[in-house]
């Protein structure tokens, strides 16, 4: 099964916000074990889910973000 | 008839015990796909639902029982939908239950985040002339976004009521509850240029009365020529009126230059905007973008002069992956970093941990023999450090690396999307359904993503052929990066041999697909959002997380390959092989004999052929001495692999999606026409290159 991290997402292609749960693009795909890839329910676009490092990059940046703007 | 799963049941104590039992009255729950709907349709009914599939289909359609405001009412949750019209068989059933279902009213669940999308929708239940309720779900996380909705001057807009709410709290439900049997036909009907309401004016009284929705709503299906509509219409409309409609449809789509439904769609979307901009603010938004990324947004989709800023994308792309990626940051990992440094401290690593004699021999080779000249585990010709991570780190990494910059860019600017409107336009030249864009450009990442995703197309013959053009002629990104890389090492003209290869290859298969399937083809329609200044950390945080998802995928592969190479050769297999394939590889394709191993590890991953075929050719570009010979031989290499069956992880998905028999056929066309092809790219080039 996907491995995603249950959350909220972005999709890059057309903008809408989904729940990443259930999202998971390729049950069927033989690799689809530990895998990150989303689709999003709108317009069906696939990317990786921003965990592990891209992940950690993602509050790195939304901490200095929030700290600039307080 | 709105409660046929439940009319078996029917007691108050059973209402109670939260069973599914007939209502006097029908709510049907309906809205775009991901808003929070089955969370209100649990809420509203409680555990005790069933889930069967609509009538002849696949999809599943919850029903369930509910109490609202003292009444008992049967409650229906339909498939995500973002219209009416239908583009995929879940928003058709969700039509169908609209059209066939009598005595009901809609609650449409709306994601407060996305009201331009939910609106839409709205739209079309007004046009229908469905009576319904507006819940704006995830209320707190728009407001928390900063998105202020005006609910009271939205009502008073729609002519309906709109109420805020988070389903998952249970907040502003109860209102929902209190007035569901209140439900109004919305007074809010976008109206159309005059050609079209002219022709509405012509069909309108041809329309069945009977069923759920309004007449003018199935009017306008039909003139934009829903074919899913078609059985409806013939079963209740004579052959007269259907022709009658037919022939002002065709009338009516003649006058513009793009389909009918895209026209509708885009009038359509021009009212639900003016109604946002009354309703809707978003905290600290000054505009939807600058005026510069307005005028520059409007040239990337241009006809005219979206195609040189399409090719200078392309340009810029090229010189970024082909030239700096596989030249500069390929030769610095693969020599600088790897075969002069990595490989030596990991053969000295070995050799000291293992103690010399058979078994340090046999993971890294004699002492003293350059690595290329012996068969160890390990280090050695086909060696799993050697060649697998070799082949993965330090040449199609960068590569790839480089690639995914470039389509974050792409991403983050805002520029993929128009992408995929101009490259809709292409194919709508080559004869592909405009539909068929999202999975093809989506190959471009990922072909087996992209298979499942052909899932949208609306018949069985546009997925079978969206997966063959998938399969067949769509390079996947890592795989295209490679490509990129051995094309820098190639004269235009022979780039222009490749590109032309696969682009008429597609351009014929995409013209007999356009015979083969009857009907009218459908639309691609998505949210284009302002283009603007990419982002570093963005940049940073989605390349990070695609060489993260490549490195997973793909290395362990790159290593699994390396070992069937490694086991074949040390049982003389390889040898055997490129005897096997030397009447198609040597015979036919006039390659080098080489190459056969790499087309058939090319199916446990596309790239892997093509970084064996780089590896070859590598020393001859970057000396400059590569030979008429050697381009002729790279551009037919590369438009065979480029067209050879698809990785094993792209056959499964061929297989799971659309059956063994489908999966073989894919397969079984695609073997003998790549080798053709490749022949006959060969042949053409030693006479006219």
């Amino acid at each position: 099964m996907p491995a995603l991290v249950a959350r909220r997402e972005h999709c890059p292609l057309c903008g809408i916000e989904f729940d990443a749960e259930g999202q998971g693009c390729r049950p069927s795909c033989p690799m689809s074990k530990g895998c990150k890839v989303l689709c999003c329910p709108g317009c069906g676009y696939s990317f990786p889910q921003e965990t592990g490092l891209a992940g950690g990059l993602r509050r790195f940046f939304d901490r200095r973000k929030e700290r600039r703007e307080t | 008839m709105s409660a046929s799963a439940a009319s078996c049941h029917g007691s108050k104590t059973e209402l109670d015990q939260k069973k599914v039992i007939a209502g006097t009255r029908s709510l049907i729950l309906v809205g775009n796909p991901n808003v929070g709907k089955s969370v209100v349709f649990g809420a509203l009914t409680g555990k005790y639902v069933t889930v069967s599939n609509y009538p002849g289909t696949t999809v599943e359609v919850t029903r369930g029982s509910a109490t609202l405001a003292g009444e008992p009412w049967h409650v229906m949750d339909t498939p995500g939908t973002n219209g009416i019209m239908p583009m995929s068989e879940d928003e058709q059933v969700t039509r169908d239950i609209l059209i066939l279902e009598r005595d009901y009213v809609c609650l449409q669940v709306c994601d407060a985040k996305n009201l331009r999308r939910g609106l839409l929708l709205s739209a079309q239940l007004a046009e229908a002339q469905v009576p319904f309720l507006l819940a704006l779900n995830m209320a707190d996380e728009a407001a928390s976004r900063g998105i202020e909705i005006d609910a009271d001057r939205l009502a008073s807009e729609l002519g309906v009521d709109v109420f805020p709410t988070v389903a998952v709290q249970r907040q502003g439900l109860s209102a929902v509850s209190a007035k569901a049997a209140e439900a109004r036909r919305s007074t809010f009907l976008p109206r159309y240029d005059d050609a079209i309401e002219a022709a509405l004016g012509e069909v309108i009284p041809l329309m069945p009365r009977q069923g759920g929705i309004a007449p003018r709503s199935v009017a306008v299906m039909a003139l934009v020529g829903d074919e899913s509509l078609r059985q409806h219409l013939a079963a209740n409309l004579s052959a007269e009126a259907l022709a009658r409609v037919d022939e002002v449809g065709r009338k009516l789509a003649a006058r513009y230059p793009e389909s009918l439904r895209f026209v509708v769609s885009k009038q359509r979307l021009a009212a639900v905007d003016r109604l946002i901009n009354a309703v809707m603010r978003k905290k600290g938004q000054v505009s939807t973008g600058s005026s510069f990324g307005r005028r520059l947004g409007n040239y990337a989709t241009h006809p005219v002069w979206g195609v040189p800023f399409l090719a200078g994308v392309l340009f810029v792309c090229y010189e970024f992956v082909g030239v700096f990626g596989a030249k500069v940051a390929v030769d610095f990992l693969e020599n600088q970093i790897f075969y002069a440094r990595l490989v030596p401290w990991f053969d000295r690593a070995i050799r000291f941990v293992v103690p010399a004699g058979g078994v340090q021999t046999f993971l890294v080779g004699p002492l003293g023999v350059p690595f290329r000249e012996h068969s160890g585990l390990l280090v050695g010709k086909y060696g799993l450090f050697s060649m697998g991570l070799s082949y993965g780190m330090a040449i199609v990494l960068p590569i790839v690396t480089t690639f995914f910059i470039a389509f974050s860019i792409l991403e983050d600017s805002g520029y993929l999307p128009r992408l995929a409107v101009m490259v809709n336009r292409v194919f709508k030249r080559m004869g592909l359904n405009g539909k068929a864009v999202l999975p093809m450009v989506l190959g471009l990442g990922c072909d087996t993503m992209a298979t499942m995703t052909a899932r949208i197309m609306e018949t069985r013959k546009e997925r079978v052929i969206v997966t063959l053009l998938l399969a067949l002629g769509v390079p996947c990104s890592a795989q295209l990066a490679v490509i990129f890389s051995m094309l820098a090492g190639l004269s235009p003209g022979a780039t222009a041999w490749f590109a032309g290869s696969i682009i008429l290859v597609l351009f014929l298969v995409g013209w007999l697909a356009a015979k083969v399937i009857p009907g009218r083809g459908s639309d691609f329609m998505l949210e284009l959002p302002p283009l603007r200044m990419p982002q570093a950390s963005n940049i940073l945080i989605k390349t990070t997380a695609r060489i993260e998802w490549y490195l997973r995928e793909a290395l362990p592969l790159f290593v699994l390959g390396t070992a069937i190479l490694w086991g074949l050769d040390r049982v003389n297999g390889l040898a055997l092989l490129e005897r096997a394939a030397a009447p198609v590889v040597v015979g036919i394709l006039h390659l080098p004999k080489e190459a056969a191993s790499a087309f058939i590890l090319g199916f446990l991953r596309r790239d892997y052929a093509a970084a064996g075929l780089f590896m070859h050719y590598e020393p001859f570009m970057k000396a400059g001495t590569m030979t008429r010979e050697m381009r002729i031989e790279v551009v037919v290499a590369l438009t065979t692999i480029t067209l050879f069956i698809p990785c094993i992880a792209n056959f499964f998905m061929i297989i799971k999606e659309r059956g063994w028999k489908t999966g073989a056929a894919v397969a079984g066309f695609i073997l003998p026409f790549s080798v053709a092809v490749g022949a006959g790219v060969d042949a053409l080039m030693r006479w006219l290159y």
